[in-house]
């Protein structure tokens, strides 16, 4: 049984639909991605998971059972916008947050400790939060989560606002956590950290899920209409190809979109006959290409 | 009530007894009533070197016109002189000046005397134009000096039934019974053994140690009950604005947080007024204040027990019915800059409570006003207060009044509840009640 099943939940808010009828399962040990515009009811979502309010229709379940203050005892939530007391030390917050989730006090503490090293800085313990930088209140936010080894974790937007080292330290710490059998729920904007991270995927859009399924799986439903060459020398007269839509210049090749997979074998010839060539790749589609091809389109 | 609920109430605590501005706060407070209480005794050391009795001049006429008979302007002067004289702390002193002959030259003579520092001022007789009394004219440099002008009256007052009965040639008993005071002593009783704390009938001094006591409590409980008021919506909204607040409640039930913060704000409120009446019974114990505060009839034996029962009852009930608005208030708005101004109306309703109290009810408890503000629920936990200190209310009415309060209690916990559950999650502008309404709904509280 998946420990995380959402089936066709539906929420208004007066006259307007912020979710309408999304379904998902995110197994033991799995990162799921949300992604949607602004405003597309990522957020709703998340929030109906975590009982902060409760669907209109449908239904949540967590490990087969439904919505209990015991199960949401057991949940983890890293918010998209930081959320600590500022005037607070670390280690007195982080012990709160985690007494109100059932920890005891010393485990609580014995945990915090553990995380802090993990991250390399123990010293945090008792500092001020507003007396850390914003990637490093950033990990204690991420320690507020996952302090009590939650079985399920809601991350929206985690890597916001961080720097590359700290994005990859997080994205590390996250895996782990995926492979010691957590199942996140992880909503973001960057597309790059969904392909790296995530196994399913639903695009959501104006409230309604769009796009959903396993990242490999929706890839294969977009063409691939992008052709990467790399040559020795300059090749004319690849605009002439049939099928070729539009050629871009780059400094160590040509970039070309070509209406239909089959076009990719004449520009492969006809770059032959002329040099050397170093590289000829038709690239499988971007979740960028494929997230902006489905909202964008449907903007109109 | 579970550990949850408690380990909010923990973490309220600690905090605010952390922080800097509440011990300043309560530091300062605490220092001002000292000071208050010890202001009669400080007063009296400054005042006790003034003792000295001040100097007035007149012109010593050289002869007795026997013309002028019983009210000679000769005669009058020796009268006063005598009058200061024979008293055992007088307040003035009377200099004759010797007479020069012409009203020109004993001018000038009583002005050099006030140049010299030998006289404050001085006193100038003219005949009387209504009474056969004369007219007394007291000259200084000082402006509205009245002390002396007030002692003057007092004196000449004495001095001229002194004259009057010196000539009417009526004994010695007769007189002392002419001149003694007339003694009323007001007593303060019930008939209707009502809940005040009247009880047996309260002297005079009785009723004005629980008119400074009502005073002193009512300004207790607008102080308790607005800072801790507004300590807690402050403490809401900056969870709020830190966004602490969207982990909170998916850790912890809305209700347990709210009530939570709550009761730990009673708490921190509590401790602070228990320092305040710690402070006020330990400077009033102090030996140098027994005798000023009791020269001005305070006297801590004097505190009616049944009114400090009373004023806790009403000062538990007001908080919290006060503290569940402000939590409601604090949970709608987004930002601590707009938190003032949303605060406004319960600031406001508190303020009028405390007014009426204050300048209606101190004087007459027993108007229309103070039994109908006494049943109100916002305003009740001041004018019931008041009313059971300085008047006699039925018990019905003190019962009515508690239960309306908890009722009130009730309804506001119930309702501000809901409006902090929605509120909470609600950002940006503040919202109308049309959108909390909607919000409430559908966050289906």
């Amino acid at each position: 049984m998946n420990p995380l099943k959402v089936e066709q939940i539906f929420k208004q808010y007066g006259d307007k639909t912020a979710v309408n009828g999304i379904s998902f399962e995110v197994a033991e040990g799995e990162i799921y991605g949300l992604l949607g515009a602004n405003g597309a009811g990522k957020t709703t979502t998340m929030r109906m998971v975590l009982g902060l309010i409760y669907p209109d229709s449908g239904q949540i379940h967590y490990h087969g059972k439904p919505y209990s203050v015991k199960q949401l005892q057991g949940l983890g939530y890293l918010p998209e916008e930081r959320g600590l007391y500022p005037k607070v030390k670390v280690s007195e917050q982080i012990i709160y947050l985690a007494q109100l989730r059932g920890m005891s006090k010393k485990d609580a503490d014995r945990n915090l400790k553990r995380w802090l090293d993990r991250f390399g800085v123990p010293e945090y313990y008792n500092q001020k939060v507003e007396e850390l930088s914003k990637g490093n209140q950033q990990k204690i936010q991420f320690i507020a989560s996952v302090i009590h080894s939650p079985k399920i974790v809601i991350m929206d937007e985690a890597f916001s606002g961080l720097d590359p080292v700290n994005v990859e330290l997080l994205k590390g710490t996250v895996k782990e956590l995926r492979d010691s059998g957590t199942s996140i729920l992880f909503s973001t904007h960057r597309m790059e950290h969904v392909e790296e991270l995530c196994r399913n995927i639903t695009i959501l859009h104006r409230s309604n899920p769009v796009l959903q399924g396993s990242l490999r799986a929706i890839k294969q439903q977009f063409p691939r209409e992008r052709v990467m060459l790399g040559t020795a020398n300059e090749v004319t007269g690849l605009e002439s190809v049939e099928g070729v839509l539009n050629v871009k210049r780059h400094e160590n090749g040509y970039e070309i979109l070509i209406n239909q997979e089959s076009a990719s074998r004449p520009i492969l010839e006809l770059a032959m006959q002329q040099t050397n060539i170093h590289r000829f790749e038709v690239m499988e589609p971007t979740l960028n290409e494929i997230f902006i091809k489905t909202v964008g389109e449907r903007h109109e | 009530m579970n550990s949850s609920f408690w380990t909010v109430v923990g973490f309220t605590v600690k905090n605010k007894f952390r922080g800097k501005a509440f011990l300043i706060t309560t530091l300062i407070i605490a220092l001002i009533i000292s000071i208050g209480i010890n202001l009669p005794y400080i007063i009296s050391q400054f005042t006790s070197g003034d003792d000295e009795a001040k100097s007035i001049g007149y012109i010593a006429h050289q002869q007795q016109d026997t013309d002028e008979g019983a009210f000679g302007e000769a005669r009058i002067a020796s009268m006063l002189s005598s009058y200061y004289e024979a008293q055992e702390t007088p307040d003035l002193k009377l200099v004759p000046i010797a007479d020069t002959g012409s009203a020109e030259g004993n001018e000038e003579a009583l002005k050099q005397a006030i140049e010299a520092e030998a006289v404050k001022g001085y006193i100038q007789f003219t005949p009387g134009t209504v009474l056969p009394f004369p007219d007394v004219v007291y000259k200084s440099e000082k402006l509205m000096d009245t002390n002396v002008t007030r002692s003057l009256e007092t004196a000449l007052q004495a001095v001229k039934t002194e004259a009057v009965l010196q000539n009417s040639g009526i004994s010695q008993e007769q007189r002392t019974l002419l001149l003694s005071e007339v003694n009323v002593s007001t007593v303060q009783i019930t008939t209707s053994e009502g809940a005040g704390s009247v009880g047996q009938g309260k002297s005079a001094s009785e009723q004005a140690m629980d008119m400074g006591l009502v005073y002193v409590i009512l300004i207790l409980l607008f102080m308790a009950i607005m800072i801790t008021g507004q300590l807690i919506a402050s403490e809401i909204t900056a969870e709020k604005s830190s966004r602490v607040m969207e982990i909170l409640i998916t850790s912890v039930s809305p209700l347990k947080s709210m009530f939570g913060k709550i009761f730990g704000m009673f708490l921190v409120g509590l401790t602070q007024v228990l320092v305040y009446v710690g402070i006020i019974v330990l400077n009033m114990a102090l030996p140098h204040n027994a005798e000023p505060l009791s020269d001005l009839n305070i006297r801590l034996a004097d505190i009616n027990p049944v009114l400090l029962v009373y004023a806790l009852v009403f000062y538990l009930a007001g908080y919290f019915l006060f503290a569940t608005l402000f939590a409601a208030v604090g949970s709608i708005v987004s930002r601590t800059e707009d938190l003032g101004q949303a605060v406004l109306p319960i600031t406001m309703i508190s303020l009028a409570g405390f007014y009426i109290c204050m300048f209606g009810g101190l004087s007459n408890p027993d108007s229309m006003l103070m039994k109908v503000a006494s049943l109100i629920p916002l305003f009740s936990p001041y004018a019931m207060t008041v009313r059971l200190g300085l008047s006699d209310p039925a018990m019905w009415e003190v019962w009515t009044s508690i239960i309306l309060l908890l009722i009130a209690i009730y309804v506001a916990g119930w309702i501000s509840a809901r409006i902090y559950r929605a509120g909470v999650l609600m950002y940006g502008k503040r919202p109308s009640l049309k959108e909390l309404r909607k919000a409430m709904k559908a966050y289906k509280v």
